[in-house]
Order: C-alpha cells, then sequence, then structure tokens
C-alpha cells in the first residue's frame, strides 16, 4: 500500500496550510509552464478528439508526457519526501529526472548550468522561439484533450445501484483513492459514453475507454460513525474497473 | 508541517537555479521554444482564470433559469456567456458545478492529486494541493471548513467532491442577503476562488473598506 494513494482520512496531520498563493515562489511558474508544454507536445496527442499534429511539430519531445507521467513519478516518491517538498518542488525533481533519464539532457550539464545560474540568478536565457510549438501549446490549452470514447460495452451498473468499491492490488498509479477501497456506496450517476485515461495502470486495471461513474458514500460507511461527521455525503467519479460488484 | 524537516537555507535559490538551468538546457535541445514558458503563463492570466468562474456565479444569481441549466448541463450553459474561447480546454473538457443552498454546503477537492477546473477557476492555490487538505477534507470536512472561518451548521448536508476522474467540480456560492440593488458585473466581483471551491462564503465588502 502507498502513502500517497490513501491520503484521505490520514489523521493527526494538524491544521491545513490556508496559503492561497498558487506560485509560492516564483520559480514554480516556470516548472508549471515546462510541464504544460511537455502535456502539449506529448506523443499521444496524435490520437486525441482534435488530432493535433504533433508528429510533424518542429520539436526534439517525442514521449508520452500526459498527468500520469506526473502523478506516477509522485507516487513513486519515499512518503516522507513527498511530506518534505513542497507542490512545485515534487514537480522539478520529477520533470528533471524524466529528461536525464530519456537522455534528453545530462545530470551533468544540469548541475553545470545550475552552478551558472546560482551565481548569476539573472543570467538570460537562450532566445530561440518556436511558432509552430507555440500555437500547438495555445491550441491544446484551448481545445484541450476529453477522454470522452464510445461506449463498446454497456455500463454494468445503473443508478440508484448498491455497489461495493474494488481493491486492486497497488500499482505504481491509480485513479482509485485508498480510502474508498472495499466501500459500499450508491450509483448516482453513470456518465454518458466512455472514458479514457490514456494510459494503461497495468495491474490496477485502468485500459482503454470504459464507463464512469458518479458514486456517493455515505461517510458513516468510509469512516465508521464515531469518526464520522454527521450528514455527510463523499462523491467520487470512479472509472468502472474500480467497481467491484454490485452489493445487496 | 515543514518545521518536521530540515531544509538547506538556499533551498529556494537552488530550485531557482535548476528551473533556469533545466529550460535552458531544453530550448538549447530544440525540446520547448524560448516563448513556450511565457505562452502557457500568459493563457493563464488572459484566458483561464477566477474571472470566468465569478462571471458564471454572477449570472446563475441573477437568472434561476441560467442557474438551473448551468447545473444540468454545466459546458453548454457556460457556452451561453459571452466568455473567451476555450473553456472547454485543458483541465476544462468535463466541468460540473454543484450549487450551494440553505441545508446543502459543497467542498470540492482532490485527495490523489490536485485536479481542477483551470479554464473557470485557473490554477489550484496551494493550500487545495497541500497533503493536509487533501487528507483531512473527506474524512472531517466540518472541521476543515472552521479553520477556513466557515461554519456549517448542525443540521446542513456536506457534500465533498473529490475529483478523481474525467470530472471537474467546481461551487457556486450562496448570493449574500442585501445585494439586490447591484449590478450583475458588480456581483461577479464579489465572488473569490475559495467560495468556488467551497471554502468561504460570499461576503460583502466591510463598510470600513468601502
Amino acid at each position: 500500500m502507498k502513502l500517497q494513494h490513501t491520503l484521505g482520512g490520514l489523521e493527526n496531520l494538524g491544521p491545513v496550510n490556508v496559503d492561497p498563493r498558487v506560485f509560492v515562489e516564483p520559480w514554480e511558474k516556470r516548472i508549471f509552464g515546462i510541464h504544460t508544454v511537455m502535456m502539449a507536445q506529448s506523443a499521444h496527442l496524435q490520437d486525441a478528439l482534435p488530432r493535433y499534429p504533433v508528429g510533424t511539430l518542429p520539436t526534439t519531445f517525442k514521449d508520452t508526457w500526459t498527468w500520469a507521467s506526473l502523478r506516477t513519478g509522485a507516487e513513486a516518491m519515499q512518503p516522507f519526501e513527498y511530506f518534505k517538498y513542497r507542490y512545485y518542488e515534487k514537480w522539478l525533481g520529477g520533470i528533471a529526472q524524466f529528461f536525464i533519464d530519456r537522455g534528453y539532457i545530462s545530470a551533468d550539464e544540469l548541475i553545470e548550468l545550475m552552478r551558472l545560474y546560482r551565481e548569476e540568478p539573472a543570467a538570460a536565457l537562450p532566445v530561440a522561439r518556436n511558432e509552430a510549438l507555440q500555437s500547438q501549446v495555445v491550441d491544446y490549452l484551448m481545445r484541450g484533450d476529453s477522454g470522452l470514447r464510445p461506449r463498446v460495452t454497456a455500463p454494468r451498473f445503473r443508478a440508484g445501484d448498491s455497489v461495493i468499491v474494488a481493491d486492486p492490488p497497488a500499482a505504481d498509479h491509480t485513479r482509485l483513492p485508498g480510502y474508498l477501497r472495499n466501500k459500499r456506496g450508491t450509483v448516482d450517476r453513470v456518465y454518458p459514453g466512455a472514458f479514457e485515461y490514456f494510459v494503461s495502470t497495468g495491474p490496477d486495471g485502468l485500459q482503454g475507454a470504459m464507463p464512469v461513474y458518479r458514486i456517493a458514500f455515505d461517510a458513516c460507511d468510509l469512516w465508521g460513525v464515531d469518526l464520522s461527521e454527521p450528514r455527510t455525503v463523499v462523491h467520487a467519479d470512479l472509472f468502472e474497473v474500480y467497481v467491484a460488484q454490485g452489493a445487496s | 508541517m515543514n518545521e518536521l524537516f530540515q531544509f538547506d537555507a538556499d533551498r529556494e535559490a537552488i530550485s531557482a537555479a535548476k528551473v533556469r538551468a533545466l529550460e535552458a538546457l531544453l530550448i538549447k535541445k530544440g525540446v520547448i521554444g524560448s516563448d513556450s514558458v511565457d505562452t502557457v503563463l500568459e493563457h493563464f492570466e488572459k484566458v483561464a482564470g477566477p474571472f470566468n468562474g465569478a462571471r458564471i456565479v454572477a449570472r446563475a444569481w441573477v437568472d434561476a433559469e441560467f442557474k438551473k441549466r448551468l447545473l444540468d448541463d454545466t459546458p453548454k450553459a457556460i457556452a451561453e456567456l459571452d466568455l473567451s474561447q476555450g473553456m472547454e480546454g485543458a483541465e476544462g473538457e468535463h466541468m460540473a458545478a454543484v450549487a450551494n443552498e440553505p441545508g446543502v454546503h459543497h467542498l470540492i477537492i482532490c485527495t490523489l492529486c490536485s485536479c481542477y477546473p483551470w479554464p473557470v477557476l485557473g490554477l489550484p492555490p496551494y493550500w487545495y494541493k497541500d497533503p493536509v487538505f487533501r487528507a483531512r477534507g473527506v474524512r472531517e470536512p466540518r472541521a476543515v471548513l472552521r479553520e477556513f472561518g466557515v461554519p456549517v451548521a448542525q443540521e446542513t448536508v456536506v457534500k465533498v467532491w473529490d475529483s478523481s476522474a474525467q470530472i471537474r467540480w467546481f461551487v457556486v456560492p450562496e448570493r449574500p442577503p442585501n445585494t439586490e440593488h447591484m449590478s450583475e458585473e458588480e456581483l461577479a466581483g464579489l465572488v473569490t476562488p475559495e467560495s468556488m471551491m467551497g471554502v468561504a462564503l460570499v461576503q460583502l465588502p466591510s463598510p470600513a473598506a468601502t
């Protein structure tokens, strides 16, 4: 079991940090931007609903980079480290390592250049505009990447059904919040169509397009009566593979 | 909770140098252009942001029929408004609104990461991404709301929306009392991102501040 899959419900963490800033430090904007440019030219967008021309873009980036890539990295972290570092610190660590692992850059040249920017924080970035990529970034942000696909199989459950959530093996990545595993809930909406997550999560079960359900859980069924606040309902959208069976 | 950990004194300077070095190398190697990151950031200043959500909420307050359509088919209702193109763009492909009302209070959360309706709310504030909110919001939403200064009555039903698949949720907060004289534009000016996430009520500016 992974802590990052099971954050919901974790006790004794103390008060919520209520910092309303999006970017706590100015440098965080840059890693957010780098990530989003990667998303906008991910190889899988060739098959997106708007058939983005990523195959012919003048770029050396040739990988698939979706939310799953970033999340898988965060979920692979040592849990104490996950808590230690701020949100965008985790992004920076994960994304820099990805570029090293995939051979786009070397660890040595990154360290070398870091030294330069430590000494001269205001030193300029190289200038090499890429207008075709710029249009693709704008196009991706404006039109997105919907996972909606036609249904191949009929949904196994209907609105109103009482269901039990599945408990698949803990894999590298999941979209099933851990606190819902094995819990009983009620389907309150079957979304039209089927939805892709774009990548497979292996033994966890996401693969191809499948129906998605909006499921309502009474807090007492999640945490027990004593640990629950009264009159509380938690809703989650779950891919069909995460719904194990109908409950009586 | 960061005080539990030891950090380098120059923690931020190291990260700042690292991200700059990374961006420089990616430009040099042709992975991104020198204008790419700025293009992304500009999108969140001009196109996607809480200014859109505020206008949607204000319209819902002044037009009950629009509000009904918004809750029924959120993207279709949003398309009626004269907002920028791109409201079904990245992280807004499938958005859904829920409305606070007497007796029902909604809270949005993403316990697994930080899913958020970018076109209408922009990028999420730090607290939404912090593990403490994500851990506690689903188990003790009332206690969390108290920490945000929002008391929820015992008899009120709290509905928490955990984004784990395609839907990105946002909240239509309740219209504050004594705002009948205000225009739709003035009303939009009252709506904060936090109120559209369910952790704040919409309030009139205090007389002292005006």
